[in-house]
Parts: C-alpha cells; structure tokens; sequence
C-alpha cells in the first residue's frame, strides 16, 4: 500500500490509525490524544502525551512561595480532560468525529495526503484555559507537533509550559545538538553549543530531588532505547527518535522521573526505580534564579506569564 | 593552678596559660630538612588517641587525667576527627537559632542584666570528649623545650601532663599552644584533654553548619633549640610606582639568645637579593631594605619571594632555619572609592568556602584543599571568605601560592542573638557593647591577626559573620586597623546600625542584596567601595541571574565584586539501609531537631567536590573580568 507514497488512514470505531511503511499512529478518541507512535515497529509511547505544567519545585521556588502560588498548576499537571478533538483528513473536515457507525463507509483502502487532529485539555485550574495539541502529518508520516495555550487572567505565573512524553521502556542515552550541561533562560550564558551525547537519563543528584536537566536552545534531540515491552520482540539492537525543531529551537528534558515523583522524594535515593522515559518539550521554561532561596523570585522576564497566549512547535522524524 | 569547669560559664576566661599567638612559619633544624618538607621539631600526636564520652559534664570521668588513673574501659578515637561522626553524640545541623532552641532555655552571662549561671557547667547538652594520649618524645625532642600545639578544638578544652594542669582555651578555629616542658618526661608522657561541646563561646560560634565537637585538627609537640624564631612579623610594600619593594621584618627570638641571625631573600631563581647578619638579641627589626624591580604577586603571576632565617649559635653553627615565603602586592582604596591591588582595579570573583568533607566533615584533608584550588582555578574563581572561621593553616599558604585573594574571617558569629524568625531584635545581642564580652573577641582578632599576618594572600580582615554590631565589634575593626595598615577591614552586620560605620569596615558590604539595590547604592555617592560578601544563594538548582550582578561591574567602578554563597554542599555520606546505598544526608536526617534542613547545601559543588551544572555558568561570568 505504501507505493501510494501517501498516508494509510484507517477509520476506526474508537481510534484513528494513520500510517506509513515506517510510521504509524493511533490517535484514541477514548484516551484523548496519540495512544501509540510505532516508528520501524517500535512502540514510543506508554501514555497519551499531555500538556505539562509543572516542574519539580526548585529550592528557590519553595523559598521565595512560588510553590504555594502556584500550587494549581501541579493538579493541572496531573489530571487533564480532553474536553475536544477536531479532525480534518486532507480538505474534510470531520465534526462529528466519524465513529460507528459513520466509518461505516470507509474500507481499508483510504489514503490521504495530510492529516490534522487536534486535542482540546482544559485544564483544572480555576479559572480553567484550555490547550490544544495539534498533530499534522504529512503524506511522508513526519508528524509535526503544536501546542497552544490560551492566556487567562487571574492564574499564577507557570512552573513550565510543555508537552510531556512518556516512553515504555527506559532510553540508552540521548543525543543532541543544543547547549552544554543543564540551561535554565537565566542560566545559560556559560554554555557551548555543540553537539553532546548524553549516557543513560541523568538526574542530577541535587541533594533535594527537584526540577534538573533541562536543555534550552536545541535545535536536534535523538533519543535511543534498545528495549520495548513487546513480549514478541527479542531484538536488542538500538533504536530512535528524532526531534527538530521548527521555526524556534525547542527546550527539553529527558530523565527517568516525571515531575511528580521528582517532587515527592525528599532524598534522591527515594525515587522509584527508574524504568521509563519521560520527556518534557517545554515551549516556556521558568528561571531557576539565585538571588537568595528565601523571598526573592526569578527576575521577571525569566518568570512564565500565565495570562498570554502562546504556542511552540516541533517535528518528529 | 587548678582547672575549673566554671571557666565554661565565664565570658572573660576563654585562654588560660596559652602561648600568645604568633606566626604560622615554618622551621627546621636546617636545609636538607627544609628541601624534604620535614621537621625534625615537629612530633605528630595525630592517630589512635583513648577516648570517653559522657553526655553531659556530670558523668564525665573527673579524674581521667590523672597518672594512676584506670581507662582500660575507654574506647580509641582517631585525632582529628569529629566526635559525631564516630556515632557517640548526635549529628546536627542547624543555620540562625541555637542548637538547644526548644530544649534549654539561655541567655548569655551579662545580656539583659543577669549575671553568669551555670548554664554550661552543668547543661545537660553540653556533651564531654575526655581524651588521653600516651607518648615518647622523639630523640630530637630530648632536653629542649616543649609546646603542644592544638589546630582546631571544638569548643572548650582543658589540658593535663602527667596529672598537672596545663591550661585551657576556647576559639575553637584557631591554635591553642601551651608549654609542656616543666612537666615533660622522655618516655611515657600521659596527655588528658578534656573537650566540651559548648561554653559560653558557643554564643559566638553560631555558624551555619553542621555542629560537631571535639578535636577535629591536627595536633603536635613542638620541639625548640635553645634559641627560637617566636614570631615573624613581614611587612613588604611597593614603591617607584610599582617597581621596587621595600622589605620590612620583625624577628622575636626565645631561648637564650646567644649568637647570629643570618637572613636572606631569594627570587624564584635562587638569586640572592638580601643577605645580612646580625647578632642576636629579642628582637631584631629589619628596616626599609630597598629591592629593586620586583615582580608583584596577584591572582594571574603569585610570584613569591623566599626567606630564609639562619639562626646560628654562637660558634655561627646552623641550629634553627626559619622559612617564609612572601610577596609585595599592595590593596588601597583611591579617593573616588575604588579598590586598586597593585595600581590597578581589583574584582573579586569569589566564593565563601566552609572547611567540608561529606566523611569526615570539617575534618578535612590537604588533598582536599588541593582539589578545592584547582576547583577555583579551572573556574576562574580568584577570591575565597573563609566563611565563618580562620581555616587550617595550610590553606592560606596554598592561596598564596595560588593568587587567591583572602577575605581572611574571624570565628565570629553570633546571630542567634539578634535574628529571630527574620527579624532584627538584638534584645541579648553578643558581643554586643558588653564590656564582658570584649575581651574574648579581641583575642579571637588578635589570634587571627598574629597566626596568619604574614600570607601576601590576605587582602582583607573580616569581622566576623552575622553579629550586630556594637562597642565590641568596633574595638575589633580598631585592633586590626592599629596593627595592620597594609589590609582592609571587612564586616557586613554594620547595616543594621549605620550609625556606626564610620567606624567599621572599610567596604560597604551586603548580602544577598538584589542589583537593583545594590545599583542605588552605587549611583548615590557611594562613601565606600561595594562589596556582597554573600550572594548568588547556590542551594539546589540555582545560580540564575548571575548577569544581573555581573554587568555592575562594567557600570560601577566601585563595585568590587563579591563572594557567592557557597562553595560546597555540606552533606553527609550516610549508609542507608532501605536501599543498602551509600547516601548523602543533610539537616534533620538524624533526628536532629531543630533543623534547617537541606539549607546545608548551598554549594557549587555537590558534597562529593563534583561541579553543580551552574558552575560554567560561574565559569563564564567570572572569566569576564580575570
């Protein structure tokens, strides 16, 4: 089928299935976002990646209240609510979504040049905002990736603004073209940029386990795993993902612990086994400060302004 | 005299029968000794010394020191080392309040009236260390005199020989020395020391730290021929605009005095500069010797000239050679309040540092002051405060032969007693301006002062930490400024009674005070050169904004740059058996209350002396101005 150099849509009753020889994705109607990204049959997701707004509260941030103030955003973090999915398969445009029994009408032969779905999560902050993640693939099956977030008034200044990947099984190491060791937007003059090959999902061994790792400024980022939970694949060879940047170079973290957990272990020997990946793309990410770590907040211009719309963008491949 | 655990209760006892603190040269029975780094006047008494703890000063052994006393029941501690971290008494770590916050109620002898109590003598958190230590004297030691010689003791020590009391002594960061000699044997000499956690100097010492006890600095027997260099007192300075030196030096002499002193300066090529003879007396005082184009000493060429003092007995045989090496650099403040080193303006790039090791805490080792160097090196690090105490000696020697510029602190800091919660209420301030409590902090300036007034690395006294500032805190700065003109004075806790800083500190100093303060000050006049003596606050992930700070320098001349808090994370390497790791522990891990928590680890470098990813930040800001 893949000599159509096109894209292999397969209209599910609860899902979408877009696919290529190389790439396929099942978007879950049910879930609320992509449920599965196989690249060469290698499964890249263990959950619906969501919008992410919490970082692992810095001793600063606890210092200086940040945490309390922010507090709402953690629960936004946590729990989420697709509240809408819009569709459009080349130039149609699917409102209702086509479930049973309108698929109905579909074979297993449509193929499409583009497709574009989009998730709606309102968040669980007061008031609520929503934010929409954006898939678009195109006919070769490079999804491109958008997040947008609508500004409201009267909710805190924010942790982090990204998107949150988790992936089965835990990454070898991860390579990327970016900035040297771990960048915050106030504390990346002293980097290089290079090329860096990073082994294993570092966590830096802040004596509090809390926010680390961060990379600002990149403009690649491969990830390599060897393993998956496939009970039928015995392979061990390497395999990847590749991230770009698109007009803007992204902003990420790749470590074996999601905020969350980070948060709740007050030594890092009490965080869990590390088994998975978990991989933040943050659009917007706060400052770390430094003026002390009791009162003083990060400069304004490094802090996250909760009441602007924002978007950022990246690429699979 | 008789000992007398009162002593502890007592502002004004802190130093009973002590040498006089003098300078830290070294010397040696002659050159061979010199190129080999090894006196034969020197005994270690470091090892396996016996070793009793008792919770508090009521069930301590009274009679331990004595000659027929029976200790097959004491255990074996290693000297140095701290009392805690051989698991007798509790680990603590505690910043601004007390450690008996919550569990004894005090007030310092003379604060709000009262006179003194027997807080100390008989607190039952005042943990005892008693300690013996059996030992020979080494051939050469035979028929001369004898010090011991203390490098750090926390906090209250009392010393026996051979069941004579020898003295006692507090300030526990630096030396205490008492003669042994007329109670001296040749074989089986029995050393009693009796350490106590807490004193009336314990108001003092309320550093932001783990708080151990016991005698965590090397201790040795110092052996004399028959006449010694005592002290050395080096005053080199510049003229003809930076190009020759001028070579001032007192030398006081003990013993009898009987014969030559045959002094010498060489340059880093062994050429000979100055070479005189003269006869000895007490005090010999070398004046105003002209040497010409000399290399100045800074952070980028610490080029240090060496001295030689020959003293030779009346025969002119060699019996003490004394070893010093100096340079000229010169500190001022111009008229427009500008700091100059050597004519030109001085930034300090640089980091407050606690004496750490996560194993053995402040005990802490050469290699590790060597690794901490070339930390600051690789990091273009050029300044360090030897926040809040004099640190091991051997440290300052290696800052000189390093270029790292001093801020060189007295153990002082007492802000338990005028911070609450936040709060400036000085309601039992110590010092203070009781007239008590003067004395004691005199002392700690003068041993800081005579102990380490001759490392070219010093560019600054500093007060002390976090203390206020009253009557006592000014005789201070006017100790330092009548004995030394070739220094500047540093204290920062007169901002909270500016009244008084006409009188202390010749820098204006603040901590953690944000830019945009800190440019008011320097836009408005300012009446002293600036300095932050603490900031850029490097608990967990921090150090952002550094720029901020950074770009004053470009702006403000009289900025002068500042210290950032801190070096090291002070944490604990622990065994945990949940995960049957080996952890790093901080405050409050050991059951330690009241604590301040993970505020121990402020450091650029995890307790382990790695780097925290923020320093290539500290790197490249602090390569802007080299």
């Amino acid at each position: 089928m893949d000599y159509t150099n096109k894209l292999h849509i397969i209209y599910g009753d609860a899902a979408l299935g877009v696919q290529t020889k190389k790439f396929q994705y099942i978007f879950s109607y049910e879930k609320g976002g992509l449920e599965s990204l196989k690249i060469n049959n290698k499964e890249w997701l263990y959950r619906i990646p969501t919008p992410t707004f919490w970082r692992a509260t810095t001793d600063n941030d606890r210092g200086n209240g940040f945490s309390v103030k922010a507090a709402q955003w953690l629960g936004a973090d946590m729990f989420n609510q697709c509240s809408k999915i819009h569709l459009t398969v080349d130039d149609q445009k699917f409102d209702p979504l086509p479930i049973a029994p309108f698929n109905n009408q579909f074979s297993n032969h449509e193929y499409a040049n583009l497709v574009k779905i989009s998730f709606d999560y309102k968040t669980t902050t007061t008031p609520a905002t929503i934010c929409t993640i954006t898939y678009v693939i195109d006919s070769s099956g490079r999804a491109t990736i958008k997040m947008r977030y609508i500004g409201r008034e009267g909710l805190p200044s924010l942790p982090v603004l990204g998107m949150r990947f988790i992936m089965p099984t835990m990454a070898t190491g991860f390579e990327y073209y970016g900035l040297s060791s771990e960048t915050y937007p106030d504390r990346k003059a002293g980097a290089k940029k290079g090329v860096f090959r990073v082994k294993g999902l570092p966590v830096t061994k802040y004596l509090v386990p809390q926010e680390n790792g961060m990379h600002m400024d990149t403009d690649k980022l491969i990830i390599t795993r060897n393993t998956s939970l496939n009970n039928a694949d015995r392979d061990t060879n390497d395999f990847q993902l590749e991230i770009n940047k698109t007009d803007k170079p992204l902003n990420f973290s790749c470590l074996p612990y999601t905020a969350e957990e980070l948060e709740n272990a007050t030594h890092i020997e009490e965080l869990p086994l590390a088994r998975r990946t978990v991989l933040v793309i943050a659009g917007k990410v706060r400052g770390v400060g430094g003026i002390d770590s009791w009162g003083t907040d990060v400069e304004e211009k490094y802090r996250i302004d909760s009441s602007k719309n924002f978007e950022f963008s990246f690429k699979l491949s | 005299m008789k000992a007398n655990i009162r002593w502890l209760d007592d502002p004004e006892t802190f130093r009973i029968n002590q040498i006089a603190a003098h300078s830290d040269h070294l010397y040696f029975k002659n050159y061979e000794e010199w190129e080999q780094k090894r006196s034969s006047f020197i005994q270690s008494l470091d090892g396996k010394w016996q070793f009793k703890f008792s919770n508090n000063p009521q069930t301590r052994p009274f009679d331990f020191y004595k000659t027929n006393f029976d200790a097959s029941d004491f255990d074996f501690i290693p000297v140095p080392s701290e009392i805690e971290l051989n698991n007798y008494a509790q680990n603590q770590y505690i910043n601004t309040l007390y450690p008996w916050e919550g569990k004894i109620f005090r007030r310092p002898a003379y604060s709000l009236g009262q006179k003194t109590d027997r807080s100390f003598s008989e607190g039952e958190d005042n943990t005892v260390g008693s300690y013996i230590k059996h030992f020979d004297l080494d051939n050469s030691f035979q028929g001369k005199h004898v010090h011991v010689f203390f490098e750090g003791v926390e906090r209250a020590m009392f010393v026996w020989l051979n069941g004579h009391f020898i003295g006692y002594g507090e300030d526990s960061f630096t030396p205490s020395e008492f003669d042994l000699t007329p109670y001296l044997k040749e074989k089986n000499n029995i050393l009693a020391v009796q350490v106590f956690k807490h004193s009336t100097a314990s108001f003092l010492e309320d550093q932001d730290m783990f708080r151990f006890s016991g005698i965590f600095r090397s201790v040795k027997l110092l052996a004399f021929p028959e006449t010694h260099l005592m002290d050395l007192a080096l005053k080199p300075t510049i003229t003809n605009d930076y190009h020759d030196g001028i070579f001032n030096a007192k030398l006081s002499f003990t013993g009898t005095k009987d014969g030559y002193v045959r002094l010498k300066i060489k340059d880093i090529n062994g050429q000979t500069l100055l070479d005189e003879e003269h006869n000895l007396t007490s005090t010999i005082t070398i004046e105003n010797k002209l040497l010409e184009n000399i290399h100045l000493w800074d952070n980028h060429h610490p080029y240090l000239y060496q001295l030689f003092i020959e003293v030779q007995d009346s025969n002119k045989n060699l019996i003490e050679l004394d070893s010093y090496k100096f340079g000229f650099r010169e500190i001022k403040i111009t008229d427009d309040k500008v700091v100059l080193l050597n004519g030109k303006r001085l930034i300090i790039n640089g980091v407050n540092r606690h004496e750490w090791n996560m194993n053995s805490g402040r005990t802490i080792t050469k290699q590790d002051m060597k690794a901490d160097i070339q930390t600051f090196k690789r990091n273009n690090i050029n300044a360090v405060r030897t926040c809040h105490y004099p640190n091991q000696i051997p440290w300052y020697y290696l800052c000189d032969q390093n270029g790292i510029y001093v801020m060189a602190e007295n153990n002082l800091e007492s802000h338990g007693t005028w911070q609450k919660m936040g709060e400036v209420e000085p309601s039992y301030n110590v010092p203070g301006s009781l007239a008590k409590w003067r004395n004691v902090v005199i002392d700690r300036a003068r041993s800081n002062y005579e102990t380490l007034k001759n490392h070219t690395s010093i560019l600054f006294w500093s007060l002390g930490n976090e203390s206020y500032a009253g009557e006592n805190l000014i005789a201070m700065n006017q100790f330092y400024k009548s004995h030394d003109d070739t220094r500047l004075t540093h204290y920062e806790g007169v901002v909270h009674t500016p009244d008084l800083k006409n009188k202390i500190s010749d820098l204006e100093s603040y901590m953690y005070l944000p830019p945009k303060e800190a440019e008011k000050y320097l836009k408005n006049n300012p009446s002293k050169p600036f300095l932050e003596c603490e900031y850029m606050h490097d608990m967990g992930n921090s150090d952002g904004g550094m720029k901020s700070y950074i770009k004053l320098i470009d702006e403000y001349p009289q900025y002068l740059g500042g210290f950032i808090w801190d070096f090291i994370d002070q944490a604990l390497l622990t065994y945990d058996p949940i995960s049957g790791k080996k952890v790093l522990r901080y405050g409050g891990d050991f059951d330690d209350r009241h604590s301040d928590y993970e505020f121990s680890g402020d450091g650029l470098m995890f307790a382990d002396r790695t780097e925290k990813p923020a320093m290539q930040e500290v790197k490249y800001y602090y390569g802007l101005h080299k």
